[in-house]
């Protein structure tokens, strides 16, 4: 019997090894049963679909929206994660009540909901120190993600300072370094190795999210399929799919198999 | 011995965490150059006793003078940094920083916190890893590094500071038997040189052949304080007997 037993390892891969071939078999069955023809539709449209216009250039939207939108989303959040983060470890309770407060509120909010709400609240435009500054949808789609990422970023960066053994403090003070001087020299190059893949897998689940700001009316790869599909018939509507959620896996899937591969590197120092 | 020359005076201390009395009115006095040990039981406050004396701990009650600081007034970052740039610490744990090498856990404080010239901490920090015998040691990362050898950077790092008084934290206790040596050595040609050093440890040949003074403490208090000689060999107080009978 010890020849069968299996590592772990080999039985996923195995069973992904599985999958993967009853997805061939299946599309070669149905490619040979008509289903060339649905996918030589959504072969003519990819360009579309990628860049938002019918020839592939200029980029006006679809995929690559997503993936402009999932980016700038992600800057934004890192910024807003990282003060939130820190505000929820601030010893003064005046600063760190407010900034738990709203990191709850974010996190157990609905991201749709978030999203209309920033849709809905934000003005076109604002009038700042006498300039007008416009918020066109793709902003807001910008902010109305990037509100709940952060909030999930700020509670991975405070497990991570947490994380930093309480010695290094002591060690720290003990050396005469003020609070500000411990973080900055001590724990935060510490802590920062260890929010790496927290941060990408964050990443990777708002690129799936950024489907959701198709409400925002912006010009991404859901809208598009959406107008698209007004001229295609039923049938060919299961091959657009497909391939849009094909899309998303292959650009997620190696982020956060990354992100897991880095996990178990930084899990090893026990530092 | 007078209050007024001793280095470090501590007067009727007491702390607690939570309902838990852990020092219950410590009084001690500590000269300049003296080596003083201090042993007991677990959970006795000796580890308790050094945080206290530079003020990683606030006290709830009592008076604690190093040298012209008063610690137990001081408030702000700032009155502390004068303190700890007078005070280092040794831990058990070493609580090196894990993402710098040797060289530089030993140099980042004077530089960092004291603002001393990089070339001249640099010179300094090469000096003090020959003295604890690590020179070859100097660019490793403390993960690369065993147990005693983290110690004796750590040490390296205290003395950096270019302190008059360190405090040792039961600074072997975590190590194998066959590093436990080396650190001692490190510690014993300090204390040869005059550093005034307190120890809290539990290797009594030690604390016998190097410190010119030995505390007991027990549940908070000090219960004996003598000579090392006077107070391994002729225990005045039944507790010290007992502790002594099973630990040596």
């Amino acid at each position: 019997m010890a020849g069968f037993a299996l590592h772990y390892d080999d039985k996923k891969r195995a069973v992904q090894l599985l999958i993967a071939l009853g997805v061939v078999v299946w599309i070669a069955v149905d490619a040979a049963t008509g289903g060339s023809a649905y996918w030589t539709r959504v072969l003519l449209r990819l360009p579309l679909l990628l860049t938002g216009s019918a020839s592939g250039w200029p980029v006006t939207g679809g995929f690559v929206l997503n993936i402009l939108l999932s980016i700038a989303s992600m800057v934004l959040a890192t910024v807003l994660g990282t003060i939130m983060g820190l505000g929820t470890l601030a010893r003064v309770g005046l600063i760190r009540v407010p900034s738990v407060l709203l990191v709850n509120f974010l996190r157990n909010s609905p991201w749709l909901v978030l999203l209309f709400a920033t849709l809905y609240f934000l003005p076109f435009e604002m009038r700042i120190f006498g300039t007008i500054v416009p918020f066109p949808p793709f902003v807001k789609a910008v902010i109305g993600l990037a509100l709940p990422t952060a909030a999930n970023l700020s509670e991975v960066i405070r497990g991570a300072v947490q994380s930093v053994h309480s010695g290094q403090w002591e060690a720290a003070r003990s050396l005469g370094y003020n609070t500000l001087q411990i973080y900055r020299h001590v724990i935060m190059p510490q802590a920062m190795r260890r929010m790496i893949p927290g941060w990408m897998n964050l990443y990777a689940l708002l690129m799936i999210a950024t489907a959701l700001a198709t409400v925002t009316g912006i010009q991404d790869v859901l809208t598009i399929l959406n107008t698209l599909l007004a001229m295609e018939n039923e049938r060919v509507i299961v091959y657009f799919y497909l391939t849009i959620l094909f899309l998303f896996i292959a650009y997620c899937y190696p982020i956060a198999a990354i992100a897991r591969r880095l996990e178990r590197a930084v899990k090893g120092d026990s530092l | 011995m007078s209050r007024i020359e001793a280095l470090i005076e501590l007067d009727n201390v007491r702390k607690s965490f939570g309902d838990f009395e852990v020092l219950k009115g410590i009084s001690m006095f500590v000269q300049k150059g003296e080596a003083v040990c201090i042993i007991g039981p677990s959970g006795s406050g000796k580890s308790t006793i050094l945080r206290c004396i530079n003020g990683l701990f606030p006290i709830d009650e009592g008076f604690i003078r190093v040298g012209e600081h008063r610690v137990h007034e001081l408030k702000s970052d700032k009155a502390m940094r004068a303190l700890r740039h007078q005070v280092a610490m040794v831990f058990q744990q070493y609580n090196l920083f894990p993402h710098r090498t040797a060289l530089q856990n030993i140099m980042m404080a004077p530089i960092q916190v004291l603002g001393h010239d990089r070339a001249e901490v640099e010179e300094r920090a090469r000096k003090l890893l020959k003295k604890v015998r690590l020179s070859e040691k100097a660019d490793s990362y403390p993960g690369q590094l065993s147990g005693g050898q983290q110690q004796r950077v750590a040490i390296a790092r205290a003395l950096a500071m270019q302190p008059e008084v360190i405090l040792f934290d039961e600074v072997t206790a975590a190590l194998d038997p066959e590093t436990v040596k080396d650190v001692l050595f490190a510690i014993r040609e300090l204390v040869e040189e005059g550093l005034t050093c307190i120890l809290v440890t539990h290797e009594m040949k030690f604390a016998r052949e190097v410190s010119q003074r030995v505390c007991f403490t027990d549940h908070g208090l000090i219960v004996e304080s003598a000579p090392p000689a006077e107070l391994f060999d002729n225990p005045q107080d039944p507790r010290t007997r007992e502790f002594l009978g099973q630990v040596l």
